[in-house]
Protein backbone atom coordinates (compact mmCIF):
# COMPACT_ATOMS: atom_id res chain seq x y z
CA UNK A 1 0.00 0.00 0.00
CA UNK A 2 0.96 3.63 -0.53
CA UNK A 3 2.82 4.90 2.52
CA UNK A 4 2.59 8.56 3.53
CA UNK A 5 4.67 9.99 6.35
CA UNK A 6 3.88 13.34 7.97
CA UNK A 7 6.83 15.06 9.64
CA UNK A 8 7.40 17.83 12.20
CA UNK A 9 10.09 18.81 14.68
CA UNK A 10 9.23 16.46 17.53
CA UNK A 11 6.97 14.10 15.60
CA UNK A 12 4.20 14.44 18.13
CA UNK A 13 1.70 17.25 17.84
CA UNK A 14 1.53 19.14 14.60
CA UNK A 15 2.53 16.22 12.38
CA UNK A 16 -0.24 14.22 14.03
CA UNK A 17 -2.80 16.99 13.54
CA UNK A 18 -1.68 17.21 9.91
CA UNK A 19 -1.92 13.43 9.54
CA UNK A 20 -5.55 13.53 10.66
CA UNK A 21 -6.31 16.22 8.07
CA UNK A 22 -4.54 14.20 5.36
CA UNK A 23 -6.57 11.18 6.41
CA UNK A 24 -9.86 12.98 5.90
CA UNK A 25 -8.71 14.39 2.54
CA UNK A 26 -7.81 10.86 1.40
CA UNK A 27 -11.18 9.64 2.55
CA UNK A 28 -12.92 12.35 0.55
CA UNK A 29 -11.07 11.52 -2.66
CA UNK A 30 -11.29 7.78 -2.04
CA UNK A 31 -7.62 6.85 -1.77
CA UNK A 32 -6.40 4.23 0.68
CA UNK A 33 -2.96 4.76 2.18
CA UNK A 34 -0.88 3.81 5.16
CA UNK A 35 -0.34 6.95 7.25
CA UNK A 36 2.11 7.68 10.02
CA UNK A 37 3.84 10.66 11.61
CA UNK A 38 7.38 11.14 12.80
CA UNK A 39 10.11 13.61 13.74
CA UNK A 40 12.51 15.07 11.22
CA UNK A 41 15.58 13.28 12.62
CA UNK A 42 13.98 9.91 11.99
CA UNK A 43 12.27 10.81 8.71
CA UNK A 44 15.36 10.44 6.55
CA UNK A 45 15.70 6.81 7.57
CA UNK A 46 12.07 5.85 7.03
CA UNK A 47 10.63 4.21 3.98
CA UNK A 48 7.64 6.10 2.62
CA UNK A 49 6.30 6.96 -0.80
CA UNK A 50 5.32 10.51 0.09
CA UNK A 51 6.52 12.78 2.88
CA UNK A 52 4.41 15.74 3.95
CA UNK A 53 5.83 18.47 6.17
CA UNK A 54 5.69 22.16 6.97
CA UNK A 55 7.22 24.78 4.68
CA UNK A 56 9.64 25.66 7.48
CA UNK A 57 11.31 22.24 7.13
CA UNK A 58 11.96 22.48 3.41
CA UNK A 59 15.60 23.55 3.72
CA UNK A 60 16.38 20.71 6.10
CA UNK A 61 14.93 18.06 3.82
CA UNK A 62 17.13 19.30 1.01
CA UNK A 63 20.20 18.08 2.87
CA UNK A 64 19.00 14.49 2.76
CA UNK A 65 18.38 14.12 -0.98
CA UNK A 66 15.45 11.79 -0.48
CA UNK A 67 14.05 9.65 -3.30
CA UNK A 68 10.39 9.99 -2.33
CA UNK A 69 7.95 12.77 -3.20
CA UNK A 70 8.05 15.67 -0.78
CA UNK A 71 5.15 18.00 -0.11
CA UNK A 72 5.56 21.16 1.97
CA UNK A 73 2.53 22.90 3.41
CA UNK A 74 2.00 26.53 4.42
CA UNK A 75 -0.84 25.54 6.71
CA UNK A 76 -0.54 22.08 8.19
CA UNK A 77 -4.23 21.42 8.78
CA UNK A 78 -5.71 23.23 5.78
CA UNK A 79 -7.54 20.51 3.85
CA UNK A 80 -7.88 22.63 0.71
CA UNK A 81 -4.12 23.13 0.52
CA UNK A 82 -3.44 19.45 1.29
CA UNK A 83 -5.78 18.35 -1.47
CA UNK A 84 -4.36 20.85 -3.94
CA UNK A 85 -0.78 19.66 -3.37
CA UNK A 86 -1.44 15.96 -2.79
CA UNK A 87 -3.73 15.19 -5.71
CA UNK A 88 -1.11 15.81 -8.47
CA UNK A 89 1.37 13.58 -6.64
CA UNK A 90 -1.18 10.83 -6.24
CA UNK A 91 -2.08 11.07 -9.92
CA UNK A 92 1.57 10.84 -10.94
CA UNK A 93 1.88 7.73 -8.80
CA UNK A 94 -1.23 6.23 -10.35
CA UNK A 95 -2.96 6.02 -7.00
CA UNK A 96 -5.79 8.23 -8.17
CA UNK B 1 -12.01 -14.54 45.02
CA UNK B 2 -8.46 -15.53 44.20
CA UNK B 3 -9.07 -14.79 40.56
CA UNK B 4 -10.57 -11.35 41.22
CA UNK B 5 -7.67 -10.51 43.52
CA UNK B 6 -5.31 -11.56 40.77
CA UNK B 7 -7.09 -9.28 38.28
CA UNK B 8 -7.10 -6.32 40.66
CA UNK B 9 -3.67 -6.69 42.19
CA UNK B 10 -1.63 -8.08 39.36
CA UNK B 11 -3.27 -6.87 36.17
CA UNK B 12 -5.07 -3.58 36.78
CA UNK B 13 -2.16 -2.21 38.79
CA UNK B 14 0.00 -2.55 35.70
CA UNK B 15 -0.46 0.79 33.98
CA UNK B 16 0.61 -0.52 30.59
CA UNK B 17 -2.18 -3.09 30.74
CA UNK B 18 -4.76 -0.60 32.01
CA UNK B 19 -4.05 1.85 29.25
CA UNK B 20 -4.06 -0.93 26.63
CA UNK B 21 -7.48 -1.97 27.93
CA UNK B 22 -8.72 1.63 27.62
CA UNK B 23 -7.55 1.71 24.00
CA UNK B 24 -9.10 -1.74 23.46
CA UNK B 25 -12.48 -0.52 24.76
CA UNK B 26 -12.28 2.68 22.68
CA UNK B 27 -11.50 0.77 19.50
CA UNK B 28 -14.30 -1.75 20.16
CA UNK B 29 -16.74 1.12 20.74
CA UNK B 30 -15.87 2.51 17.33
CA UNK B 31 -16.53 -0.96 15.84
CA UNK B 32 -13.10 -1.22 14.29
CA UNK B 33 -12.17 -4.50 12.60
CA UNK B 34 -10.66 -7.14 14.90
CA UNK B 35 -7.14 -6.78 13.50
CA UNK B 36 -7.10 -3.03 14.11
CA UNK B 37 -8.43 -3.45 17.63
CA UNK B 38 -5.66 -5.87 18.50
CA UNK B 39 -2.83 -3.96 16.85
CA UNK B 40 -4.09 -0.67 18.28
CA UNK B 41 -4.26 -2.03 21.82
CA UNK B 42 -0.86 -3.64 21.53
CA UNK B 43 0.77 -0.50 20.13
CA UNK B 44 -0.69 1.51 23.01
CA UNK B 45 0.84 -0.89 25.52
CA UNK B 46 4.14 -0.96 23.68
CA UNK B 47 4.16 2.84 23.65
CA UNK B 48 3.65 3.00 27.36
CA UNK B 49 6.55 0.66 28.06
CA UNK B 50 8.85 2.42 25.59
CA UNK B 51 8.02 5.66 27.40
CA UNK B 52 9.08 4.13 30.72
CA UNK B 53 12.31 2.85 29.21
CA UNK B 54 13.10 6.34 27.89
CA UNK B 55 12.42 7.85 31.25
CA UNK B 56 14.88 5.60 33.04
CA UNK B 57 17.55 6.63 30.55
CA UNK B 58 16.81 10.31 31.32
CA UNK B 59 16.86 9.73 35.05
CA UNK B 60 20.21 7.93 34.85
CA UNK B 61 21.71 10.85 32.98
CA UNK B 62 20.19 13.45 35.33
CA UNK B 63 21.48 11.65 38.42
CA UNK B 64 25.00 11.88 37.04
CA UNK B 65 24.50 15.52 36.08
CA UNK B 66 23.17 16.38 39.53
CA UNK B 67 26.30 14.97 41.15
CA UNK B 68 28.80 16.78 38.96
CA UNK B 69 26.81 20.02 39.17
CA UNK B 70 26.71 20.14 42.95
CA UNK B 71 30.42 19.21 43.08
CA UNK B 72 31.36 21.76 40.42
CA UNK B 73 29.27 24.73 41.54
CA UNK B 74 28.42 23.95 45.15
CA UNK B 75 24.71 24.27 44.47
CA UNK B 76 21.82 22.42 42.99
CA UNK B 77 21.17 22.85 39.28
CA UNK B 78 17.70 21.90 38.20
CA UNK B 79 16.99 20.66 34.68
CA UNK B 80 13.45 21.62 33.71
CA UNK B 81 11.96 18.64 31.88
CA UNK B 82 8.34 17.63 32.08
CA UNK B 83 9.29 14.38 30.34
CA UNK B 84 11.61 13.54 33.23
CA UNK B 85 8.91 14.43 35.77
CA UNK B 86 6.47 12.17 33.98
CA UNK B 87 8.96 9.30 33.87
CA UNK B 88 9.86 9.58 37.53
CA UNK B 89 6.23 9.87 38.62
CA UNK B 90 5.35 6.76 36.62
CA UNK B 91 8.30 4.62 37.65
CA UNK B 92 9.78 5.74 40.95
CA UNK B 93 6.58 7.02 42.59
CA UNK B 94 4.42 4.24 41.19
CA UNK B 95 1.69 6.62 39.99
CA UNK B 96 1.54 5.27 36.44
CA UNK B 97 -1.88 3.74 36.75
CA UNK B 98 -3.44 6.84 38.26
CA UNK B 99 -1.84 9.02 35.59
CA UNK B 100 -3.26 6.80 32.83
CA UNK B 101 -6.75 6.96 34.32
CA UNK B 102 -6.55 10.72 34.98
CA UNK B 103 -5.51 11.16 31.35
CA UNK B 104 -8.73 9.40 30.35
CA UNK B 105 -10.73 11.46 32.87
CA UNK B 106 -9.37 14.72 31.38
CA UNK B 107 -10.63 13.61 27.96
CA UNK B 108 -14.07 12.95 29.38
CA UNK B 109 -14.25 16.22 31.33
CA UNK B 110 -13.03 18.08 28.24
CA UNK B 111 -15.91 16.67 26.18
CA UNK B 112 -18.43 17.39 28.93
CA UNK B 113 -17.24 20.97 29.42
CA UNK B 114 -17.17 21.62 25.68
CA UNK B 115 -20.70 20.28 25.44
CA UNK B 116 -22.08 22.21 28.42
CA UNK B 117 -20.21 25.52 28.35
CA UNK B 118 -19.49 28.19 25.75
CA UNK B 119 -15.91 26.99 25.43
CA UNK B 120 -16.29 24.61 22.48
CA UNK B 121 -12.70 23.38 22.35
CA UNK B 122 -11.48 19.83 22.04
CA UNK B 123 -7.87 19.62 23.18
CA UNK B 124 -6.04 17.31 20.81
CA UNK B 125 -2.42 17.72 21.89
CA UNK B 126 -2.16 14.36 23.59
CA UNK B 127 1.30 14.71 25.12
CA UNK B 128 0.32 18.01 26.79
CA UNK B 129 -2.66 16.25 28.37
CA UNK B 130 -0.39 13.46 29.53
CA UNK B 131 1.90 15.97 31.24
CA UNK B 132 -1.15 17.68 32.77
CA UNK B 133 -2.40 14.32 34.07
CA UNK B 134 1.05 13.72 35.54
CA UNK B 135 1.08 16.98 37.48
CA UNK B 136 -2.50 16.76 38.77
CA UNK B 137 -1.81 13.20 39.91
CA UNK B 138 1.48 14.04 41.62
CA UNK B 139 0.15 17.12 43.39
CA UNK B 140 -3.31 15.69 43.95
CA UNK B 141 -1.87 12.73 45.79
CA UNK B 142 0.46 15.04 47.73
CA UNK B 143 -2.66 17.01 48.74
CA UNK B 144 -4.15 13.83 50.16
CA UNK B 145 -6.44 12.61 47.38
CA UNK B 146 -6.60 8.88 46.79
CA UNK B 147 -8.27 6.42 44.48
CA UNK B 148 -11.23 7.59 42.44
CA UNK B 149 -11.21 11.03 44.11
CA UNK B 150 -7.67 11.65 42.88
CA UNK B 151 -8.65 10.76 39.33
CA UNK B 152 -11.84 12.84 39.34
CA UNK B 153 -10.21 15.96 40.81
CA UNK B 154 -7.29 15.66 38.39
CA UNK B 155 -9.66 15.06 35.49
CA UNK B 156 -11.76 18.08 36.39
CA UNK B 157 -8.80 20.44 36.84
CA UNK B 158 -7.19 19.14 33.62
CA UNK B 159 -10.52 19.34 31.78
CA UNK B 160 -11.00 22.97 32.79
CA UNK B 161 -7.51 23.84 31.57
CA UNK B 162 -8.19 21.95 28.32
CA UNK B 163 -11.10 24.24 27.42
CA UNK B 164 -10.06 27.45 29.18
CA UNK B 165 -6.53 27.77 27.73
CA UNK B 166 -7.60 27.56 24.06
CA UNK B 167 -10.45 29.97 24.91
CA UNK B 168 -8.24 32.69 26.38
CA UNK B 169 -5.74 32.36 23.53
CA UNK B 170 -8.36 32.46 20.79
CA UNK B 171 -8.63 36.26 20.29
CA UNK B 172 -4.92 36.46 19.41
CA UNK B 173 -4.97 33.15 17.48
CA UNK B 174 -7.72 34.62 15.31
CA UNK B 175 -5.55 37.64 14.67
CA UNK B 176 -2.61 35.38 13.70
CA UNK B 177 -4.43 32.92 11.45
CA UNK B 178 -7.00 35.35 10.10
CA UNK B 179 -9.73 32.81 10.78
CA UNK B 180 -11.62 31.02 13.50
CA UNK B 181 -11.22 27.38 12.37
CA UNK B 182 -8.43 26.21 14.61
CA UNK B 183 -7.50 26.87 18.19
CA UNK B 184 -4.24 26.51 20.09
CA UNK B 185 -3.95 23.50 22.38
CA UNK B 186 -0.67 23.91 24.20
CA UNK B 187 -0.24 24.23 27.93
CA UNK B 188 2.07 27.25 27.82
CA UNK B 189 -0.78 29.63 27.13
CA UNK B 190 -0.55 31.71 30.31
CA UNK B 191 3.03 32.50 29.29
CA UNK B 192 1.90 33.50 25.78
CA UNK B 193 -0.66 35.93 27.14
CA UNK B 194 1.80 37.31 29.69
CA UNK B 195 4.34 37.86 26.90
CA UNK B 196 1.72 39.31 24.56
CA UNK B 197 0.57 41.69 27.30
CA UNK B 198 4.08 43.07 27.72
CA UNK B 199 4.63 43.19 23.97
CA UNK B 200 1.46 45.20 23.55
CA UNK B 201 2.58 47.78 26.09
CA UNK B 202 6.13 48.24 24.81
CA UNK B 203 5.63 47.52 21.13
CA UNK B 204 3.30 50.26 20.03
CA UNK B 205 3.89 51.04 16.35
CA UNK B 206 6.79 48.58 16.01
CA UNK B 207 7.18 46.86 12.62
CA UNK B 208 6.49 43.11 12.17
CA UNK B 209 9.34 40.60 12.48
CA UNK B 210 8.26 39.10 9.19
CA UNK B 211 9.79 42.04 7.34
CA UNK B 212 13.31 41.28 8.59
CA UNK B 213 15.72 39.02 6.73
CA UNK B 214 16.83 36.38 9.21
CA UNK B 215 19.84 34.10 8.92
CA UNK B 216 18.57 30.74 7.68
CA UNK B 217 21.24 29.05 9.78
CA UNK B 218 19.04 28.86 12.85
CA UNK B 219 16.57 26.64 11.01
CA UNK B 220 18.17 23.43 12.26
CA UNK B 221 16.97 24.31 15.76
CA UNK B 222 13.47 23.31 14.76
CA UNK B 223 14.85 19.76 14.85
CA UNK B 224 13.92 19.06 18.44
CA UNK B 225 16.61 16.56 19.31
CA UNK B 226 19.41 18.57 17.75
CA UNK B 227 18.43 21.66 19.69
CA UNK B 228 18.36 19.75 22.98
CA UNK B 229 21.75 18.21 22.20
CA UNK B 230 23.29 21.57 21.40
CA UNK B 231 22.54 22.84 24.88
CA UNK B 232 23.04 19.67 26.88
CA UNK B 233 26.49 18.83 25.49
CA UNK B 234 28.30 22.03 26.54
CA UNK B 235 26.30 22.09 29.76
CA UNK B 236 27.48 18.63 30.79
CA UNK B 237 31.04 19.07 29.55
CA UNK B 238 31.58 22.46 31.23
CA UNK B 239 30.02 21.21 34.44
CA UNK B 240 32.27 18.15 34.42
CA UNK B 241 35.29 20.40 33.91
CA UNK B 242 34.29 22.43 36.97
CA UNK B 243 33.73 19.27 38.99
CA UNK B 244 37.33 18.35 38.23
CA UNK B 245 39.04 15.22 37.01
CA UNK B 246 39.24 13.48 40.37
CA UNK B 247 35.51 13.66 41.06
CA UNK B 248 34.64 13.08 37.42
CA UNK B 249 36.86 10.01 37.11
CA UNK B 250 35.28 8.46 40.20
CA UNK B 251 32.01 8.43 38.26
CA UNK B 252 33.36 7.66 34.81
CA UNK B 253 35.69 4.76 35.65
CA UNK B 254 38.01 3.89 32.76
CA UNK B 255 36.55 6.48 30.39
CA UNK B 256 38.03 9.97 30.35
CA UNK B 257 35.75 12.11 32.54
CA UNK B 258 35.13 14.78 29.89
CA UNK B 259 34.30 12.19 27.25
CA UNK B 260 32.03 10.51 29.75
CA UNK B 261 30.18 13.80 30.43
CA UNK B 262 29.77 14.29 26.69
CA UNK B 263 28.32 10.79 26.32
CA UNK B 264 25.99 11.31 29.27
CA UNK B 265 24.65 14.47 27.61
CA UNK B 266 23.96 12.47 24.47
CA UNK B 267 22.38 9.85 26.68
CA UNK B 268 19.94 12.51 27.92
CA UNK B 269 18.92 13.22 24.33
CA UNK B 270 18.58 9.48 23.72
CA UNK B 271 16.23 9.31 26.69
CA UNK B 272 14.09 12.16 25.37
CA UNK B 273 14.05 10.51 21.95
CA UNK B 274 12.98 7.12 23.28
CA UNK B 275 10.43 8.65 25.61
CA UNK B 276 8.81 10.74 22.89
CA UNK B 277 8.75 7.74 20.52
CA UNK B 278 6.85 5.94 23.25
CA UNK B 279 4.44 8.85 23.55
CA UNK B 280 3.92 8.77 19.79
CA UNK B 281 3.05 5.06 19.86
CA UNK B 282 0.88 5.56 22.90
CA UNK B 283 -1.16 8.41 21.46
CA UNK B 284 -1.39 7.12 17.89
CA UNK B 285 -4.56 5.17 18.59
CA UNK B 286 -6.01 7.16 21.46
CA UNK B 287 -6.12 10.67 19.98
CA UNK B 288 -8.04 9.84 16.76
CA UNK B 289 -10.51 7.80 18.82
CA UNK B 290 -10.98 10.74 21.17
CA UNK B 291 -11.39 13.13 18.27
CA UNK B 292 -13.99 10.88 16.66
CA UNK B 293 -16.02 10.57 19.85
CA UNK B 294 -15.65 14.26 20.77
CA UNK B 295 -16.83 15.53 17.41
CA UNK B 296 -19.91 13.32 17.65
CA UNK B 297 -20.82 14.63 21.10
CA UNK B 298 -19.90 18.27 20.42
CA UNK B 299 -20.59 18.85 16.72
CA UNK B 300 -19.55 22.51 16.56
CA UNK B 301 -16.33 21.97 18.50
CA UNK B 302 -13.04 23.54 17.45
CA UNK B 303 -9.95 21.35 17.55
CA UNK B 304 -7.23 22.83 19.77
CA UNK B 305 -3.94 21.80 18.16
CA UNK B 306 -0.26 21.75 19.07
CA UNK B 307 1.66 25.02 18.77
CA UNK B 308 3.76 24.32 15.63
CA UNK B 309 0.59 24.57 13.52
CA UNK B 310 0.97 28.32 14.06
CA UNK B 311 4.66 28.40 13.05
CA UNK B 312 4.10 28.87 9.30
CA UNK B 313 2.11 32.06 9.97
CA UNK B 314 5.16 33.96 11.28
CA UNK B 315 8.39 31.94 10.92
CA UNK B 316 10.67 34.88 11.77
CA UNK B 317 8.77 35.52 14.97
CA UNK B 318 9.35 31.88 15.95
CA UNK B 319 13.11 32.24 15.65
CA UNK B 320 13.10 35.66 17.32
CA UNK B 321 10.85 34.51 20.14
CA UNK B 322 13.04 31.46 20.71
CA UNK B 323 16.20 33.58 20.95
CA UNK B 324 14.73 36.28 23.21
CA UNK B 325 13.04 33.72 25.47
CA UNK B 326 16.34 31.88 25.82
CA UNK B 327 18.04 35.15 26.84
CA UNK B 328 15.31 35.57 29.47
CA UNK B 329 15.82 32.06 30.83
CA UNK B 330 19.58 32.60 31.08
CA UNK B 331 19.04 35.84 33.01
CA UNK B 332 16.56 34.08 35.29
CA UNK B 333 19.03 31.23 35.87
CA UNK B 334 21.48 33.69 37.45
CA UNK B 335 18.97 36.00 39.13
CA UNK B 336 16.60 33.54 40.84
CA UNK B 337 19.21 32.01 43.21
CA UNK B 338 19.71 35.51 44.73
CA UNK B 339 16.14 35.29 45.94
CA UNK B 340 16.68 31.92 47.52
CA UNK B 341 15.15 30.00 44.62
CA UNK B 342 16.77 27.08 42.84
CA UNK B 343 19.03 27.56 39.85
CA UNK B 344 16.93 26.47 36.85
CA UNK B 345 19.00 25.65 33.77
CA UNK B 346 17.51 26.72 30.44
CA UNK B 347 15.19 24.03 29.07
CA UNK B 348 15.64 24.06 25.33
CA UNK B 349 12.57 22.05 24.40
CA UNK B 350 10.30 24.57 26.08
CA UNK B 351 12.36 27.52 24.95
CA UNK B 352 11.93 26.49 21.36
CA UNK B 353 8.27 25.52 21.32
CA UNK B 354 6.93 27.94 23.93
CA UNK B 355 9.40 30.70 23.02
CA UNK B 356 8.61 30.33 19.33
CA UNK B 357 4.88 30.44 19.86
CA UNK B 358 5.19 33.35 22.27
CA UNK B 359 7.14 35.08 19.49
CA UNK B 360 4.17 34.74 17.15
CA UNK B 361 1.82 36.08 19.82
CA UNK B 362 4.10 39.00 20.69
CA UNK B 363 4.67 39.89 17.06
CA UNK B 364 0.92 39.94 16.45
CA UNK B 365 0.37 42.62 19.09
CA UNK B 366 3.74 44.36 19.52
CA UNK B 367 5.98 43.83 16.49
CA UNK B 368 9.78 43.60 16.77
CA UNK B 369 10.15 45.64 19.93
CA UNK B 370 7.39 43.55 21.47
CA UNK B 371 9.19 40.31 20.64
CA UNK B 372 12.50 41.57 22.00
CA UNK B 373 11.32 42.89 25.37
CA UNK B 374 8.32 40.59 25.76
CA UNK B 375 10.46 37.56 24.93
CA UNK B 376 13.01 38.28 27.64
CA UNK B 377 10.17 38.77 30.14
CA UNK B 378 8.61 35.53 28.87
CA UNK B 379 11.84 33.62 29.45
CA UNK B 380 12.04 34.99 32.96
CA UNK B 381 8.40 34.13 33.65
CA UNK B 382 8.61 30.53 32.42
CA UNK B 383 11.68 29.99 34.62
CA UNK B 384 10.21 31.63 37.72
CA UNK B 385 7.07 29.48 37.89
CA UNK B 386 8.88 26.12 37.71
CA UNK B 387 11.38 27.42 40.30
CA UNK B 388 8.50 27.88 42.75
CA UNK B 389 7.66 24.19 42.40
CA UNK B 390 11.20 22.90 43.03
CA UNK B 391 10.90 22.55 46.84
CA UNK B 392 7.75 20.46 46.40
CA UNK B 393 9.36 18.26 43.78
CA UNK B 394 12.38 17.72 45.98
CA UNK B 395 10.13 16.90 48.91
CA UNK B 396 8.31 14.34 46.80
CA UNK B 397 11.56 12.62 45.84
CA UNK B 398 12.13 13.83 42.28
CA UNK B 399 15.73 13.98 41.10
CA UNK B 400 17.20 17.33 39.99
CA UNK B 401 14.30 18.28 37.83
CA UNK B 402 11.18 20.40 37.65
CA UNK B 403 8.16 20.72 35.40
CA UNK B 404 7.95 22.95 32.33
CA UNK B 405 4.89 24.25 30.49
CA UNK B 406 3.53 27.12 32.58
CA UNK B 407 -0.13 26.06 32.48
CA UNK B 408 0.82 22.65 33.80
CA UNK B 409 2.99 24.31 36.45
CA UNK B 410 0.08 26.59 37.32
CA UNK B 411 -2.11 23.53 37.86
CA UNK B 412 0.57 22.22 40.24
CA UNK B 413 0.66 25.53 42.10
CA UNK B 414 -3.15 25.52 42.27
CA UNK B 415 -2.99 22.20 44.11
CA UNK B 416 -0.11 23.34 46.28
CA UNK B 417 -1.45 26.78 47.27
CA UNK B 418 -5.23 26.41 47.19
CA UNK B 419 -6.51 22.84 47.06
CA UNK B 420 -4.09 21.37 49.59
CA UNK B 421 -4.78 24.02 52.31
CA UNK B 422 -8.52 23.49 51.81
CA UNK B 423 -8.05 19.73 52.04
CA UNK B 424 -6.10 20.07 55.28
CA UNK B 425 -8.91 22.20 56.79
CA UNK B 426 -11.23 19.24 56.34
CA UNK B 427 -8.66 16.53 56.91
Amino acid sequence: MLKILVVCGAGLGSSFACQMSVESVLQDIGVKADLDHSDISSAAGTRADIIISGKNFESQFQRYDLPMDLIFLERLVDKAEIEEKLVPVLKAKGAL
Amino acid sequence: MGFIDFIINSILTQASITIALIAFAGLLLQRKPFGEVMSGSFKTMLGFLVLSAGSSIIVGSLLYFGEIFSEGFGMEGIVPSIEAINGQAMNELGLANQIALTFLAIFIFNILLARLTKWKYIFLTGQALLWMATITTVFGSAAGFRGIGLILVGGLVGGIFAVAMPAIAQPIVKKITGGDDIALGHFCTIGYLFAAGIAKVVGKGSDSTENIKFPKGLGFLSDTYLSVAIVMMPLYVITAAFAGSEFGTALSGDVNYIVYAFLQAVQFVVGVYVLLSGVRLLLGEIVPAFRGIALKVVPDAKPALDCPVLFPYAPNAVTAGFVTTTIGTVIAMFVLPWFGLAMILPGMLTNFFAGGTAGIFMNAVGGRRGVLIGGIAHGFFITLLPALLVPSFNGLGFVNTTATDVDTVTAGLLFEWIIQPIMSLFG
